[in-house]
């Protein structure tokens, strides 16, 4: 599991990283969500495809933090992307080899905050907007009536 | 306006023999690709056979033209008979005279003024997909979409240039009369490198404002309260962008949209709603264009991108947002309304926005400070 390599769900998935943030859209259910700060750089990560071992030595490499709490957050925010299908396995698994975290000089690093996914469903309405409908004898699509108030 | 009656021949489709010798068209999105040449070869032959239909609609019902000049293009709207003019209104403060041949050719009809039946639909009910997309019927060429609620099809070919837009009938929604034509429009200007964009733009002297929100947002109101104010208005529900010389903002529609329950704030606005009759079923329309034609910019330079925040304060105020919550605010909205929009709107939406100051307008409840808040900011900016 944790050298199974995910990448983004194009072309479900339309997505941006402007400014650090990410903005992530899934066109088939109308969902939109945001990733800022260790979220957006582990976003950033499946662009090319990553395992969740790879994004925690990424993670560990980059940010300040307990080697336990990173690998925690990783495997939820992992876990999250994939529930809301915004990532997806791809062939190939990753090397099994977990690296030990470098031993950089953390001063240099910015503190670790357990990535946040924001979900926004407030746009599905648009997608859903298309009534119910049934087909005429030519076979187009017609709204179906209001039933009698 | 044009006056000039050009009969159907002038732009007659002759069926295509030879595909592959046509020139590769840019790639508009990902979402849709050509399985095959057979699915090509069938959505030209449904362009043809829907564009045959028009020839002969246009034939019995006598030609109509008008033509307009959208994001600097020559647009020509040729319709079968007169029952679909109103669609017009909304971009009557585009109008152009310049019978130069047009950029793009957009044909219009409708079966029941004109007798002409619409081809049985060739494709499978599961074929009908998320926002009106034809799956089978959509090519790097050929783009098709059926409206629903109006039943409107739209057609475009983008190697002729041509268009066509088919109803059951004149009485189509009020946002189809609101907005006409947003698909066709959508796709063929996005290959001029012009993206359309669910927000509004006002502005003055010192440029414009783009102001991005999904419906209900506070768009409307806030390009509406600049119609008493010494700020122009370029639209109030969709604009279109573009980035060759600066980022620019052209307006497409000049008709506005407010909530029924919203428009009792506009008193003055009251008497020139386009459709008082319906408020119970429909939002209130406004053509801003015949009553304040001198008010309607068709282009300005947009300085900075505003997202509206109703606040419950009086006074209206703004400030500094990130650009990844204004690109939230501006492309689900464009893009769950656009079909085939994906990939290429939230790039481009994304590129327009990189460069400029973003901010939340927190919009009062005082309408009159919004311009005042508004001509603040532009002036600060510059």
């Amino acid at each position: 599991m944790d050298t199974q390599r995910f990448k983004v769900n194009i072309p479900t998935v339309t997505h941006e990283i402007i400014d650090g943030e990410a903005v992530i859209i899934n066109l088939e259910n109308g969902n939109y969500y945001s990733l800022s700060d260790v979220g957006s750089f582990i976003w950033g990560l499946f662009e090319t495809g990553s395992s969740a071992n790879e994004i925690r030595n990424q993670v560990l490499q980059t940010y300040q933090g307990d080697a336990t709490d990173i690998d925690r957050s990783v495997r939820e925010l992992l876990t999250q992307l994939q529930q809301e299908n915004l990532i997806v396995p791809v062939n190939g698994t990753a090397s099994d080899h977990t690296q030990p975290a470098p031993a950089n000089n953390n001063d240099e690093k910015q503190s670790f905050n357990p990535p946040m996914l924001h979900k926004y469903s407030d746009m599905q309405e648009l997608l859903l907007l298309d009534p119910i409908h049934d087909v005429d004898d030519a076979g187009w699509p017609k709204p179906v009536p209001d039933p009698p108030k | 306006m044009w006056t000039t009656q050009v009969g159907p021949s002038r732009f007659r489709i002759r069926r295509s023999k030879s595909l592959k010798t046509c020139p590769k068209l840019h790639m508009l999105t990902s979402r849709v690709v050509p399985a095959n040449e057979d699915q090509a070869s069938r959505s030209v032959d449904y362009f043809e056979s829907v564009y045959d239909l028009f020839d002969s609609a246009q034939q019995v019902a006598g030609p109509v033209e008008r033509g307009y000049l959208i994001g600097g293009f020559h647009v020509r709207l040729s319709f079968a008979g007169p029952a679909l003019l109103s669609l017009t209104r909304a971009l009557d403060h585009l109008a152009a005279d310049d019978d130069s041949h047009p950029d793009l050719t957009i044909c219009l009809w409708d079966s029941e003024s004109t007798g002409q039946r619409m081809i049985a639909r060739p494709w499978q009910e599961e074929d009908f997909l998320a926002r009106g997309v034809i799956q089978g019927y959509n090519t790097d060429r050929i783009y098709t979409a059926f409206q629903h609620g109006s039943g409107a099809v739209s057609v475009l070919d983008r190697e002729r240039n041509v268009a066509v837009f088919w109803a059951p009938d004149a009485k189509l929604p009020y946002w189809e009369y609101g907005s006409p034509l947003r698909s066709i429009l959508h796709w063929w200007l996005l290959s001029r490198g012009l993206q359309l964009v669910h927000a509004a733009a006002v502005g003055n002297a010192n440029g414009g404002v783009l102001i991005g929100g999904k419906g209900g947002s506070g768009k409307s109101t806030t390009a509406l309260t600049c119609l008493e104010s010494k700020l122009s208005y370029v639209g109030d529900d969709y604009t279109l962008l573009g980035l060759d010389s600066g980022s620019v903002v052209h307006s497409l529609y000049n008709s506005a949209k407010l909530n029924s329950d919203h428009v009792q704030r506009f008193p003055s606005l009251l008497p020139k709603i386009a459709n008082p009759e319906r408020l119970a079923d429909e939002k209130a329309l406004l053509f801003v264009n015949e009553y304040y034609p001198a008010k309607v910019a068709t282009r300005l330079p947009v300085r900075a991108v505003l997202v509206p925040r109703v606040t419950g304060l009086p006074e209206t105020s703004w400030k500094r947002v990130s650009v990844a919550i204004t690109l939230a605010a501006l492309a689900p909205s464009t893009i769950f309304q656009l079909p085939r929009a994906g990939n290429e709107a939230l790039r481009f939406l994304a590129a327009f926005a990189r460069h400029l100051p973003c901010f939340s307008l927190e919009v009062g409840t005082n309408l009159s400070t919004i311009p005042a808040a508004i001509e603040r900011l532009l002036a600060e900016i510059d």
